[in-house]
């Protein structure tokens, strides 16, 4: 068996055997594969081995190897449980914060920290107010000034506000309301705030509180 | 020159189309892939010299590609890198087998195996003498030899599956071609 000396045309004959040449192009093979003796055996060669190869190979089992095939469809679930473990944590860190939070919110409303600070100031400052807190545990007199946003004017700063705070604490002796307050005891109030020292002591005095029939009145030592 | 019409064209998009779909979570789609390849899948693993287990090749091809089928970016054909993942196969059950499949190549002209029992009732001498002359070719030859004229793959497309270059595949190609003739002329 002779090769035929045009490679090019050699080359194409595997094409013309599957019929992937274009129209053109297996005509001008179809018409040297016609003349050519050695062209036209080497393409029944070639159809020889083709059918040969073919009938060797065995017929695959089709659902043996799609069996094995991994499923594409299970990935998603997969990961599914992630994300709602993610979530759980999320929610359970919500909650925790959330009762954390509404704890420390109640102790700070309800609690006795903030409301002892503000006592021990107010006691700090009634001692000199002695006279004036007889005088406000009096019956209380109208105010002096009918106006109600002077005196929350005056509450502003936070010592008044401080003393508008022991309003809650019915034992104090600063328990009125800055508005009954007569312009005296304002004023005299105003002095003792002047005089006070810019820095505390450090050592803080002793204070004692007497419980008299629901009200308090704190006392220096 | 060369101008082949690549039947790939719209098998191509066909397969892209299958390969979308399952990753989609269409199972049917896997199936209709296997159903396209595993002939001829099959097809390359007897021409290149495996006998036995064949339908476990194609199996482990399959799972492979379909494993790493997001790496595929479609730059080959599918078929084309299925021939690929499945020479690679090859040659690892050829490197851990070499002993075995050395001692099976030195008997297996002249002892019967699965295939020549079916063959010698339905093959003829020409057949015979085609197999034998397939079998003598180098390893790399009968690769090349087979995707050439049992799939019609272009020699760019073996090159990619092979790991060679168009005109390495080329010269391997005619020298088979040459080989099987001499020996079909003896």
């Amino acid at each position: 068996m002779n090769d035929c000396p045009n490679a090019d045309i050699r080359d194409q004959l595997p094409d013309l055997l599957h019929e992937r040449l274009d129209v053109s192009m297996r005509a001008a093979v179809m018409a040297h594969v016609d003349a050519c003796v050695d062209c036209r055996a080497e393409l029944e060669l070639l159809r020889s081995v083709h059918e040969m190869l073919v009938s060797r190979t065995p017929r695959v089992d089709i659902n043996y190897v799609v069996n094995a095939l991994p499923k594409r469809a299970a990935q998603p679930v997969r990961v599914a449980p992630r994300h709602r473990a993610w979530s759980d944590w999320r929610i359970a860190a919500a909650v925790t914060v959330l009762a954390v939070g509404g704890g420390s919110f109640a102790l700070l409303r309800h609690g006795a920290t903030p409301a002892t600070a503000d006592s021990a100031f107010v006691s700090t400052i009634t001692p000199s107010l002695g006279n004036n807190a007889a005088d406000s545990s009096a019956p209380r007199q109208p105010s002096a000034n009918p106006n109600p946003s002077e005196a929350r004017h005056v509450s502003q700063p936070a010592p008044a506000n401080t003393v508008a705070s022991a309003d809650d604490q019915p034992g104090l002796a600063t328990s009125a309301r800055l508005a009954d307050l007569n312009e005296r005891e304002l004023k005299a109030l105003l002095n003792e705030i002047d005089q006070l020292q810019a820095v505390p002591i450090t050592e803080p005095e002793p204070v004692t509180i007497r419980v008299n029939s629901g009200r308090s009145s704190p006392e220096g030592l | 020159m060369s101008n082949p019409v690549r039947g790939g064209g719209g098998d191509d998009q066909r397969d892209l189309d299958l390969i979308a779909r399952w990753k989609a979570g269409d199972e049917r789609a896997a199936t209709e892939l296997v159903e396209r390849h595993s002939a001829a899948l099959a097809r390359f693993a007897v021409s290149s010299g495996e006998r036995s287990d064949v339908d476990e090749l194609v199996q482990d091809t399959f799972v492979r590609a379909f494993n790493s089928l997001d790496g595929f970016r479609g730059e080959s054909s599918f078929r084309t890198w299925l021939f690929t993942i499945e020479r690679r196969l090859l040659l690892d059950r050829r490197r851990s087998e070499k002993r075995r499949r050395d001692r099976t190549e030195i008997q297996e002209g002249d002892s019967a195996t699965e295939y020549d029992a079916l063959d010698s009732v339905v093959a003829d001498e020409t057949q015979r003498r085609l197999r034998a002359a397939v079998e003598r070719l180098s390893p790399t030859q009968r690769e090349v030899f087979a995707l050439r004229v049992a799939e019609g793959l272009s020699y760019k497309e073996i090159a990619e599956a092979v790991g060679t270059t168009e005109g390495a595949a080329r010269v391997h190609y005619h020298n088979a071609m040459r080989a099987v003739k001499e020996f079909l002329d003896e």
